[in-house]
């Protein structure tokens, strides 16, 4: 051969030997692309959003990042987890020698918590970051396809992806009609506050599909500006949503304390019965498929219960 | 060095600067009262309440009026007494300028004793403030203990240092708890820097309890304190014993201390900026400084907890952040350019 038709000849295989190799495990993320093998079989993850995305196509992480809390994770996705899989340690500090010893061939991480570790993580194995904490429901999903990607189960996470809309589609359906011009509202309650979920976060998000419009203006700033919002009971007042979810974390929670008071008294939402009470960590921890399904099945029996009059 | 008794900078315009105090109340009153997170409630509802047309007013502005606002303000000019005092008075007994009462770390035993209900839930049987309490009482008995206060030789210098090194302790493992939860880390993190958001009149009623009294016997207290400023031996020889003074100051500034961190958090600034703003402008008579302190660290945090509904409004910022905000620039300033520091 001349040495001109070598050269195209060899930059020719050059070119469908990278090509290939893009198709096989580069994965676009939040903070740029990252080769990963094709088929990882240990996967350590560090929020709760991806356990659901490899439980739903029946994969087990070998570590996962459950705040020292196995009991937040067992309840929901227990049954596909089993019992051989680590703690890493809390979502917000994962133990990376912990992390390390797994001898992981692919780490899934939250880009609010976890863009700061980056680099360490990306020495001990490809690790993907995706905005679990701060992206709202339709970020989830599209969040899953990219999972389904990066574990070597494209299609059936398409499959599973597919099943998930059209069942949402169905309860959007049996919901969205009898919450016209009804303004809902999830919110979390611990000892010391009540945090509102806004129309940018997950649960707000989901509410919006299903129908409920929203009485919060957007706010600037960080994640805990953006989507979970701190509210005085004045704040909440003057908000006056019509249906209110909460979810408490501890009992007796800020809500409780404002029992008796006028201003809460005086809230439509409180007035008409329409306060009611969820469990928070599957709503408001787990932000996944399977967790949307549950998220779902809730609204309905809420939305029946009062159009039953019950 | 010790601050000489001597004229400040408006000591032959006393009136003038008391009428600058009244006016600085008032002020913080109205701002604090007329700013919150229902928009109907506001200069209008409070003008008609003053007036005598309450019943004018609808049901619900009327009960945000009263059942938040007011406490919360009350809350806000009580602890703003509270601190002032108890800074003036550790000013005076460790002869150290730059003494509020965090240096003792109480603020931070009361932060741990926090940490620790909300970390074992049901442990300890107590509620939260009675947590608060016990970590307050606790670090302030450590710091006497190093002091030496219960061996009869109270010594400032070892007062400080003991406070400083119990602080450091206490607020290492509020932050480790940090790492511990994410809504712990979320339900602290606010507390630590000061937050009277949830008020009522049942927080603001015993807090009024302990300015009424705490505020008596640091007038009472106010000529010994005089008498620390010439220094040690002047002060036996004048006699005022400067251990008794200290011991009885220490008694007053942390259970003033003690009770306003349970309440709404450490607030730092306050303690620590009031008394000197007071020393410039009046002087360094205790009797005197000891109404001035109170009404300045009034107007201070009434002020400060107005700002903190409007800074970044609708969110609100920790009232102790802002009464930093507000202390710190100042405290340069004077700093720089007064004498009574030097």
């Amino acid at each position: 051969m001349t040495p001109t038709r070598r050269t195209t000849l060899a930059a020719m295989v050059a070119a469908l030997v990278m090509g290939t190799t893009a198709l096989a495990g580069e994965i676009t993320h939040d903070l740029g692309t990252t080769d990963v093998p094709d088929a990882p079989e240990r996967v350590v993850v560090l929020e709760f959003s991806f356990i659901d995305a490899l439980v739903s196509v029946g994969m087990a992480p070998v570590g996962i990042a459950d705040d020292n809390k196995a009991e937040r994770v067992m309840e929901v996705y227990g049954n596909v987890l089993g019992e051989d899989w680590t703690s890493v340690g809390t979502r917000k500090t994962p133990s990376l020698e912990v992390i390390a010893s797994l001898q992981p061939d692919l780490i899934i991480a939250d880009t609010t918590r976890h863009t700061d570790a980056y680099d360490t993580l990306s020495q001990i194995a490809p690790t993907i970051v995706l905005d679990s904490l701060g992206g709202d429901y339709h970020d989830s999903v599209a969040q899953m396809a990219v999972i389904g990607e990066a574990i070597g189960k494209p299609d059936a996470m398409t499959a599973r992806i597919a099943d998930h809309k059209t069942l949402m589609a169905d309860y959007v359906a049996q919901i969205a009609p009898k919450v016209k011009d009804v303004a809902g509202q999830f919110g979390v309650t611990n000892a010391t506050g009540l945090y509102l979920h806004s129309p940018t976060s997950y649960n707000g998000s989901l509410l919006e599909m299903f129908g409920f419009s929203s009485n919060m203006t957007p706010g600037e700033g960080g994640v805990y500006e953006t989507n979970y919002v701190q509210t005085t009971l004045e704040q909440l007042s003057e908000l006056d949503p019509d249906l209110l979810i909460l979810g408490e974390y501890t009992d007796p929670s800020a809500t409780d304390n404002w029992a008796g008071e006028p201003l809460w008294q005086a809230l439509s939402a409180v007035k008409s019965g329409e306060v009611h009470y969820v469990t928070a960590n599957n709503w408001s921890r787990l932000r996944g498929m399977v967790a949307a399904e549950l998220t779902a099945a809730d609204l309905l029996k809420i939305v029946d219960r009062d159009a039953s009059g019950s | 060095m010790p601050a000489a008794v001597k004229r400040g900078a408006l000591g032959s315009g006393r009136p003038v600067a008391a009428a600058f105090i009244f006016f600085a109340l008032v002020c913080g009153a109205a701002l604090s009262l007329a700013t919150g997170g229902r928009s109907d409630v506001g200069l209008g509802t409070l003008w008609a309440l003053i007036a005598g047309q309450g019943d004018e007013i609808a049901r619900l502005p009327m009960a945000t009026m009263l059942d938040l606002r007011l406490p919360r303000a009350a809350v806000a000019a009580l602890l703003g007494v509270n601190l002032s005092l108890a800074g003036l008075i550790l000013q005076a007994v460790t002869r150290n300028p730059l003494a509020s009462p965090g240096i003792l770390g109480i603020n931070q035993g009361a932060a741990l004793g926090l940490v620790a209900a909300l970390a074992f839930p049901g442990a300890a049987g107590l509620a939260l403030d009675g947590m608060a309490i016990a970590g307050a009482l606790g670090a302030g008995a450590v710091t006497f203990a190093i002091a030496g206060g219960f061996s009869g030789r109270i010594d400032p210098v070892r007062m400080v240092l003991g406070g400083v090194a119990v602080g450091a302790f206490a607020y290492g493992a509020v932050r480790f708890a940090y790492t511990l939860e994410d809504e712990l880390a979320r339900s602290i993190v606010r507390w630590t820097v000061g937050d009277i958001g949830d008020m009522r009149w049942s927080d603001a009623r015993p807090l009024a309890l302990w300015s009424l009294g705490g505020g008596v016997m640091t007038f009472l207290l106010a000529h010994r304190l005089n008498m620390m400023s010439l220094g040690e031996v002047a002060s036996r020889g004048l006699g005022a014993d400067p251990r008794w003074t200290l011991l009885l100051g220490a008694v007053v500034a942390t259970a003033l201390a003690g009770v306003s961190v349970t309440v709404a958090g450490p607030i730092a600034f306050v303690g620590l900026v009031v008394p000197h703003v007071a020393r410039a402008l009046f002087g360094g008579d205790h009797r005197v400084l000891v109404p001035v302190s109170a009404g300045l660290g009034a107007a201070l945090m009434l002020c400060a907890d107005g700002l903190s509904k409007l800074l970044a409004a609708p969110a609100e910022v920790p009232v102790g952040l802002v009464a930093a905000l507000i202390g710190a620039p100042y405290f340069l300033y004077l700093t720089m350019f007064s004498e009574a520091l030097e």
